[in-house]
């Protein structure tokens, strides 16, 4: 996850607004396909690449021709663990669902609500700013300095 | 109808979080260890007299060593990880800043891989960024990208009382490990 192309900030930003969309309607409806499609997306941008990530492409082809260019870049490091960590959620959310556990799959869908709409909301990421607790939470972070 | 009421209680959470985050973002926060208290506005302590050798040696290896390498009036340390936009603007903004000031260093560490730094120290989130003494003390922390006028007001008091009177430790020679 090292030495990738820097991305135009607006590009996440509009598909943290997607996302958040997308999932509260999950939510709403309890139509948990729609959450598997979602989780493909998340791991599309967490494993594959940002740029082939649908929300991306839908971006570049609809939004950013309306917008002016911007030289304005960000890593794409943290936004790929971003995605990392929404597919997660989003990949338990759907196991919830599927299986009829729906109290988890609210759960999970929720958090992973939370996370976007602060993206979406705030440009805040959550996962990238707490990455040191979110380590310090994992078996491994026993590991001296 | 769980669903939705879920949904809308969660942003409801999300607005408020993103709310204090937002107004905590580079706001200054004194640290009350004993002897930087009220940061010394009279300058007659610069460096906090008593607790000289023990706050440097309270501080994980990696904060000791890149306070050591290049002593200077304040250094600020700056905890980033790979996953951490901000922490590039932080980054940026802090290098400028020390460029500028007298007595002023900047040191970015990246903890990504060094959990335990963060743990010792108390740090949640990045980037945090703590500045130290000469001493080692640790005089105030800012968590998200600090503001570039504030911080330089709060640091002020300590680059100038410590120019002054020039009392340098008298071990300030350079700590060989």
């Amino acid at each position: 996850m090292s030495a990738q192309p820097a991305v135009d900030p607006r590009g996440p930003r509009f598909a943290a607004i997607v996302t958040t969309v997308v999932l509260v309607v999950v939510l709403a409806t309890g139509w948990w396909p729609l959450l598997a499609a979602q989780t493909v997306v998340f791991a599309i941008g967490a494993f594959v690449g940002l740029k082939p990530a649908p929300y991306s492409v839908l971006y570049r082809l609809l939004v950013a021709p309306r917008l002016q260019p911007t030289d304005e870049r960000e890593d794409a490091a943290p936004l790929r663990f971003a995605q990392v960590v929404g597919f997660a959620f989003a990949l338990v959310g759907t196991i919830g669902y599927a299986f009829g556990v729906t109290a988890l799959g609210i759960v999970a869908t929720a958090l992973a609500l939370f996370a976007a709409f602060l993206n979406a909301a705030f440009g805040f990421c959550l996962g990238c700013e707490m990455y040191l607790l979110l380590q310090r939470l994992s078996p491994r972070a026993g590991s001296a300095s | 109808m769980t669903g939705l009421i879920v949904a809308g209680v969660t942003i409801v959470a999300a607005v408020v979080v993103g709310l204090v985050v937002r107004s905590r973002n580079g706001r200054i926060r004194r640290s009350g260890g004993g002897t930087v208290a009220g940061s010394a506005p009279d300058g007659a302590r610069p460096d906090g007299g008593s607790a000289d050798g023990g706050a440097l040696a309270g501080l994980p290896a990696d904060v000791r060593d890149a306070l050591a390498e290049e002593p200077a009036d304040v250094t600020l340390v700056q905890l980033s990880t790979t996953f951490c936009a901000p922490c590039r603007h932080a980054r940026a903004l802090l290098t400028h800043i020390a460029e500028g000031a007298d007595g002023l260093r900047h040191v970015d560490l990246d903890v990504t891989d060094k959990p335990g730094i963060a743990r010792d120290l108390g740090v949640l989130r990045t980037p945090t960024t703590i500045a130290y003494a000469r001493s080692g003390a640790e005089l105030l922390r800012v968590s998200g990208v600090p503001k570039r006028e504030e911080l330089l007001t709060a640091l002020e008091p300590r680059l100038a009382g410590a120019e002054r009177p020039a009392t340098e430790p008298p071990d300030g020679g350079r700590p060989t490990e």
